[in-house]
């Protein structure tokens, strides 16, 4: 599975990604291109680099070396297509000359950079090799054309044409003619001292080569690093068991609450490989965390830092997620069909025993609520049998007893009447995560919707509707 | 032709033909013949054309310039591999034209090439911007006045115009039309503080209330100002037109009894496509008229033959063109 296939999967993810400072496309498309990684060693390798210039953009007298290195990976251009045309012997023209030629100045540069500085994080091969090839006059200057210190015939030829051109001729056909016929020659020459070149820079396409992923993952680990400085991630420790975050925060959220001088309040969470509830009032942000958690386990496995004070992340070989904002009219089934088929897959996978993470939101929310019970519980029970690391938020009580549960606090604060509205709400929800053992889910959703200004007759008449059915059940208790 | 020497002063110039075989290649080729030997760093490019039109990208009736040694010039790849010279490379753009990205080269012999260029306005200012960072002290820019180019002369600081008897092959009527795009060149600009808040604004006509407040009138096109009369005064008398003005915007606007307070403003000189006497009674009723950008004209060049073979008395030509242009005329076959 590469990063661009789920990239849109979490919109968390998206986000985390448009907001690395990438400088080079080819960083770019080197990390759309990226693998999941599901080997402990891989993860921590890469975590590893990412710390490794993390340091040095926190240590005062190295972090100018990062802005120099952006500068440089600015102007690296994706010379793919030219590697490729060395590799598979075309000859080149002067403008892909051109390319190799700044590309491995740049690349020189960089070396030096960090050999200035004395910090490697990625071993870049030497191109020196290619500059001396395609700067023969040492200018040290990105420019190139076909020399004349490449070929004294050549050289000569062009002097010639530079002659004949400033002779005066009676017949400017004739002129004309022989000028032709000494171009014709130059381009004749121009092309063999090529094809010469070509051969000369084939003895190090590997390097060149090898110079331009890792120059892109240099890129791509810088980028990581100031991201984790920005929002401040914390490397996961990979684990074996237990997937735990303390201070779990979404980042895309966070920002948005800070631009509106708002505060964003993390909360503690550990998954078990089983299956695990969440309930808790509406606007309580469980949606949120299973997004959070979605996200988390793809930034450590594509070599993120995570949005969490701490985190140990157990690897899984795949991220199943279920969330009911995606609307799926395209394929013609109801958003519960389309929920539906979803559920499936994760079951197969379940009964598999296969090593994922299931992340249902609201599961069977939009049909009736006793079936909707009857259908969590069956998926939780499922997931359980098979060990599955699993979160499903819900509504619905009654779950299954064996399934361990975790409720939103919510609003149990006193609230005088009239105290919060719809725009503050959010400030007297308390986020945090309890063990809850009871599993009745808060009958909160009309208490929120007054606070949120609903329309009173909806509210009273609900309130009216909820009596009469209290007393039928207690009429029938009797 | 003393005007080279004029020519050295500024950033930009543009070199732009009022019609096909006016004579534009042979006042380019002058002008840089004689810069040359100049001591100042000279940049060659050309406004290119707009990527829909695959015909002119297959086309390759576009006359070859002779480029001199040490000049720096800026063409697509597709050109670029199709040059006589040697010329040794120092950039190569990251933005794609329907040509390929633009290739900045310096000539290290003298010889022929194709030219062409970014392809909208902002392209161009941008490239004129960044060649005069690097040391570039004039570029020269191979301009067009069409509508299917985007991209205007009128961005250069500086222009030469080249005109002949393949606009005209008659002497006053020539004078007249040619005359006719002096006048739209000095059209003045608009107060800067507004200017500059027009300028990022690429489409639609828009009102600048007596508050200086910008409106959108939400039309579309001057094609449809018929259909929006009530629409147009209900916030100032004052519009900014995006795109081309034609002769249908003039005629409404002079009928209006808002006329003697009416004020048009457009891009640049290049986007009024009216007709000249459309136009003049437009400005004769009272209405005026207002540009973002203005270049200066420095000089004019004549062509006296036509394509089809007609041949119009030279210094007649020029003497006429002098006397109503209070300008320096120059005969590109005689330069």
């Amino acid at each position: 599975m590469q990063l661009k296939s789920v990239i849109s999967e979490i919109s968390g993810l998206q986000f985390m990604v448009e907001n690395l400072d990438l400088k080079s496309s080819v960083g770019k498309r080197f990390l759309l291109d990226t693998y999941i990684m599901q080997s402990a060693n891989q993860i921590n390798t890469e975590l590893e680099l990412v710390q490794k210039a993390l340091h040095i953009i926190n240590h005062k007298e190295n972090s100018s070396l990062i802005d120099k290195l952006q500068t440089r990976l600015l102007h690296i251009r994706d010379i793919n297509g030219s590697i490729r045309n060395v590799g598979n012997d075309i000859i080149l023209d002067d403008i892909e000359l051109f390319e190799i030629k700044s590309f491995a100045m740049i690349v020189q540069e960089i070396i030096s950079l960090c050999y200035k500085y004395d910090q490697n994080i990625i071993d870049i091969p030497d191109l020196s090799g290619i500059v001396n090839i395609l700067d023969p006059d040492k200018t040290n200057i990105p420019s190139f054309y076909i020399y004349d210190s490449y070929s004294e015939s050549l050289s000569q030829l062009r002097r010639d044409i530079k002659k004949l051109k400033s002779e005066e001729f009676d017949d400017q056909e004739e002129k004309n003619r022989k000028l032709d016929t000494l171009l014709t020659k130059a381009e004749k020459l121009e092309f063999e001292v090529r094809v010469d070149l070509c051969k000369e820079i084939k003895r190090d396409h590997n390097n060149l080569e090898k110079a331009l992923h890792n120059v892109a993952h240099l890129d791509i680990i810088i980028s990581k690093a100031l991201q984790a400085d920005k929002y401040e991630l914390c490397r996961p420790q990979i684990s074996e068991e237990v997937t735990e975050y303390k201070a779990l925060f979404n980042p895309e959220i966070k920002d948005n609450l800070k631009k509106q001088r708002r505060a964003y309040q993390p909360i503690d969470i550990k998954l078990n490989k089983s299956v695990c509830f969440i309930t808790g009032a509406n606007m309580a942000g469980k949606t949120v965390i299973l997004k959070t958690i979605g996200l988390s386990q793809y930034l450590t496995q594509f070599g993120f830092f995570v949005p969490a004070k701490e985190a140990s992340v157990t690897i899984v070989d795949k991220v199943m997620i279920s969330i009911g904002d995606e609307q799926s009219e395209h394929n013609g089934l109801s958003s519960f069909a389309s929920e539906m088929v979803k559920i499936d897959k994760m079951v197969q996978e379940a009964q598999k025993k296969s090593n994922v993470l299931i992340l249902i939101d609201e599961l069977a929310r939009t049909t009736n609520p006793v079936e909707g019970r009857a259908i969590v519980n069956a998926v939780a029970n499922i997931l359980y049998e098979n060990n599955i690391r699993s979160l499903i938020t819900t509504h619905y009580s009654g779950l299954s007893n064996q399934c361990r549960k975790l409720r939103v606090k919510g609003l149990d604060k006193d609230i005088k009447a009239g105290e919060i509205n719809r725009d503050n709400i959010n400030n007297y929800i308390d986020y945090s995560l309890i063990e809850d053992e009871v599993g009745v889910t808060p009958h909160e959703a009309l208490r929120i919707a007054q606070m949120l200004g609903i329309n009173e007759q909806i509210i009273s008449k609900a309130q009216q509707e909820l009596i009469v059915v209290s007393d039928k059940v207690t009429d029938k208790g009797n | 032709m003393p005007f080279v020497k004029d020519i050295e002063n500024y950033k930009s110039l543009s070199i732009v033909g009022l019609e096909k075989n006016t004579g534009k290649t042979e006042c380019l080729n002058y002008v840089l013949s004689r810069l040359k030997d100049s001591h100042r760093q000279i940049a060659l490019t050309s406004i290119g054309i707009d990527g829909e039109n695959r015909d002119q990208v297959k086309q390759t009736h576009k006359p070859e310039i002779e480029v001199y040694e040490g000049m720096i010039y800026v063409t697509p790849e597709l050109y670029y591999r199709k040059r006589k010279l040697v010329s040794e490379i120092l950039d190569v753009s990251t933005q794609q034209t329907c040509l390929g990205r633009l290739v900045t080269a310096r000539a290290k012999s003298s010889g022929k090439a194709m030219i062409s260029g970014p392809a909208n306005n902002k392209a161009l200012k941008e490239l004129i911007d960044n060649l005069h960072k690097n040391g570039v002290d004039t570029t020269i820019v191979d301009g067009a006045l069409s509508r299917k180019s985007i991209g205007s002369p009128a961005v250069t600081d500086a222009m030469i115009l080249a005109t002949g008897a393949a606009l005209s092959a008659n002497i006053p009527q020539l004078v007249f039309k040619t005359q006719y795009i002096y006048n739209l060149i000095n059209i003045d600009t608009v107060e800067k503080t507004l200017g500059d808040r027009l300028i990022d604004i690429d489409n639609g006509i828009w009102a600048i209330t007596p508050d200086n407040l910008i409106v959108d009138l939400g039309i579309t096109s001057v094609l449809m100002i018929e259909r929006v009369k009530e629409k147009l005064f209900g916030y100032g008398t004052r519009f900014f037109v995006n795109g081309a003005v034609t002769d249908k915007l003039f005629e409404f606007l002079k009928n209006q009894k808002q006329i003697k307070k009416t004020e048009v403003i457009v891009r640049d000189f290049t986007k009024i496509f009216a007709t000249p006497e459309v136009y003049y009674s437009y400005i004769k009723r009272g209405g005026k008229i207002s540009v973002l950008q203005k270049t200066k004209l420095i000089a004019v060049c004549i062509n006296p033959v036509s394509p089809d073979g007609y041949n119009l008395n030279s210094d007649e030509l020029k003497q006429a063109m002098e006397e109503k242009l209070q300008l320096p005329v120059y005969d590109v076959k005689k330069i």
